[in-house]
């Protein structure tokens, strides 16, 4: 490994930025999900359907689908229209669905979000082979900003958008995938200051109540079906705007990165990786998922092709029989990343079942922000 | 191949006779895919998300058993003889792998919330999955298109048509009802015969005094837990020869979803319920299939109303249509 520069180790093992802008919005998803069901322990199986509305909500209005709402209107619009959507059909799937409890209320809104997803899949309002989703052309890319102002205005995008040079004379330049993940950023720290105040609030206070014991909430006084289900419209709201996002920044969606259980799925396994019931650790949750994708990738900068680089000729070529070490990787590594981040789930929940921030909570004896100066602190002396 | 709706490749048009036999060969497949489901949850209350990836490692098992074993030259009749030996194969291999599975798995987080058990279980569909598509891309086949080989495998009595009051069906129908039909008398007679039956019926009426009577819970769970996922690989075997299927690594999601709708809406710890449930789900599914071809132009018609269904019972019946206990709390 002689030649190997540090360089391009870290480019290996580093998430690219426009990972990262991929890493918000879908944290920002995570967390809503882990806002209600954290919280208040109540599983939303369903929670796809609202990042679907959001996502939905955004590319029809880009096409001029949806009725009183132009194809150019501000972005900012369509993404507080999308999540209002959101909020409206959470609170009528969650009406019905908080009648039941556990395992059943899991089905129950797993049942609501499947018929969203067929519903979806055949709808042929929403193009030509609903199947494959919708794409926002023959306009420019959405922007994040504060509308009427048109210099606070940020266009974003996977492949265009805005970008500076020389910021302010400071000498920094920033691309389009930098700016995107800035105005991104934003919305997605604004999001989440809004529900960690909720949390924060005597409101949020009686949905950990419901979670650690329902019944004495009740005798308490609370009536805890009004407040589980606020906290699932929140939730889903939060949810819309993070898919109102996903749109905003690919400018297409499709039923399976957006109504699928396995959508579901990627915030479950952020918001229990990074540790349940703690806000942020969704969005740690899911940087670690995105960072175990990113190293099993097949792209150009993953390890498979970094080691099929690296490694000289005689390791890759050795193995018993037909087995080589190229071809172990090319089977399994490249790509790959499902397996082990399934591996690393069941550790997860099997040996570290607070999260790496709960983990880390119980460690310091407090939030992180509380304690780290205190630990600093001592280490200073 | 998209969800639990395919449409049976000419589906009998006359209105009842077609409908009704479509509707119990369904029947037959939601019932031995729910079945195994139904086991493990009533006795252990543990939602085994599983289920469908095993279902899926069933299909493949029993197809590559199946091509294995057939050459051109085997006769008809040994033909279904044989495709009985791999179900006896593959049930054998995952009853192993599923007592495995809760042993090293499981078991160690019986005494937290339920929901650590459906996210542990979630875990593995992953680790399936994954594992099933290195096998199958390693064998040269593409994991998101089906693979039907094994259907050649089939004896040709199934494949013709047979015309019955007007109606006309493949012997394929007939055959999945038998094979149903089988399969719900060995889980009654399991159920109502065997030690582990009286476990499973007691413990799903009331854990707690089963414990207190001195029965080895453990062990019934690890055995219920075998024979759940040996049922989930019967199940998969049976669908390798229905045209409608063929083994693909979404298999799993799709048989999933189908074991779950017919096991909540069948009730929690009542294998009856299962069974009421399947035959309700089958007759929805073949209404709403007929439906779609002859008058609503929608096609996820079936699997739409499908889970309509679910949310409807839920609402109405918040234990299932013949549930004894809600579970898990949360």
């Amino acid at each position: 490994m002689g030649g190997v520069q540090i360089g391009a180790l870290l480019d290996v093992f580093l998430p690219r930025t426009r990972t990262m802008v991929v890493v918000l919005y879908v944290g920002l998803f995570a967390m809503s999900f882990d806002f209600v069901s954290g919280y208040t322990g109540y599983l939303s199986f369903g929670h796809a359907m609202f990042y679907g509305i959001g996502a939905y909500f955004v590319a029809l209005a880009g096409t001029g689908k949806i009725p009183g709402l132009a194809p150019d209107a501000p972005f900012m619009l369509m993404l507080i229209g999308g999540a209002l959507v959101a909020f409206l059909i959470a609170v009528a799937v969650g009406a019905v669905s908080f009648r039941l409890t556990g395992v059943y209320f899991a089905m129950v809104t797993l049942g609501f979000a499947e018929v969203s997803h067929v519903f979806i899949r055949n709808w042929d309002y929403v193009g030509s082979n609903p199947r494959d989703g919708v794409g926002v052309v023959g306009r420019e890319g959405f922007a994040i900003g504060i509308p009427g102002i048109d210099a606070l205005q940020f266009r974003l995008g996977r492949l265009t958008g805005d970008s500076f040079d020389n910021v302010l004379g400071t000498g920094l330049d920033l691309g389009t995938v930098e700016v995107s993940y800035y105005a991104v950023g934003a919305v997605v720290l604004l999001s989440y200051f809004a529900m960690q105040r909720i949390i924060h609030s005597p409101f949020g206070r009686v949905m950990v109540a419901i979670r650690e014991n329902e019944e004495r909430a009740k005798a308490v006084g609370y009536n805890t079906f009004w407040y589980k289900l606020g906290a699932f419209g929140i939730s889903g709201f939060f949810a819309g705007i993070a898919g109102a996002l996903f749109t905003g920044y690919r400018r297409s969606v499709a039923p399976e990165n957006t109504f699928d259980l396995f959508v579901t799925a990627d915030a479950l396994l952020a918001a229990i990786i990074g540790g349940f019931g703690t806000l942020a650790g969704a969005l740690y949750g899911h940087l670690f998922h995105e960072f175990v994708r990113g190293i099993l990738s097949t792209e150009s900068h993953g390890l498979a092709r970094f080691l099929r680089d690296a490694l000289p000729e005689s390791v890759l070529t050795a193995g018993a029989g037909d087995l080589t070490v190229l071809q172990f990787i090319n089977v399994f590594v490249d790509g790959r990343a499902e397996l082990y981040l399934g591996l690393i789930f069941i550790a997860f929940v099997l040996f570290v079942p607070r999260g790496i921030l709960g983990a880390l909570r119980d460690r310091l004896g407090g939030t992180v922000a509380e304690k780290l100066p205190e630990r600093l602190d001592r280490y200073r002396r | 191949m998209t969800g639990l709706s395919l449409l049976a490749d000419g589906l009998p048009l006359f209105a009842p006779i077609g409908i009704t036999l479509d509707a119990l060969s369904k029947a037959a497949l939601y019932i031995v895919i729910a079945s195994g489901l139904s086991l493990i949850f009533g006795l252990m209350g543990v939602l085994n998300f599983a289920h469908g990836s095993l279902t899926m490692l069933g299909a493949y098992l029993g197809g590559a058993v199946m091509v294995g074993l057939v050459s051109a030259g085997t006769g008809q009749i040994a033909r279904l003889l044989l495709f009985f030996v791999a179900v006896a194969a593959v049930f054998a291999i995952l009853t192993g792998f599923g007592a495995a599975i809760e042993v090293t798995l499981i078991r160690p987080i019986y005494d937290r919330e339920p929901l650590f058990q459906i996210l542990l279980t979630f875990g593995l569909v992953l680790v399936l999955d994954e594992a099933a598509r290195i096998v199958v891309e390693l064998g040269g086949l593409r994991p998101q298109t089906e693979w039907q080989a094994a259907i050649g495998t089939a004896p040709d009595f199934l494949a013709n048509r047979y015309d019955i009051l007007g109606a006309s069906a493949r012997g394929l129908l007939f055959f999945e009802m038998l094979v149903g039909l089988l399969v719900v008398t060995a889980i009654f007679l399991f159920l109502t015969r065997t030690r582990y039956g009286l476990y499973i019926r007691a413990g799903s009426e009331d854990p707690e005094m089963t414990q207190a009577l001195g029965i080895d819970v453990r062990r019934a769970f690890t055995v219920v837990f075998g024979v759940g996922a040996g049922l989930a690989g019967v199940a998969g075997v049976l669908l390798m020869w229905d045209p409608r299927f063929g083994a693909s690594v979404p298999l799993g999601v799709e048989t999933l979803l189908i074991a779950f709708i017919v096991v909540i809406i069948g009730g929690l710890g009542s294998f009856k319920g299962t069974v009421v449930a399947g035959l309700l789900v089958g007759l929805v599914d073949a209404l709403m299939t007929w439906l779609f071809i002859n008058y609503i132009d929608f096609p996820g018609l079936p699997e739409l109303v499908l889970f309509l269904v679910l949310v409807v019972v839920l609402i109405a019946r918040p234990k299932g249509l013949f549930g004894i206990a809600e579970v898990g709390g949360h």
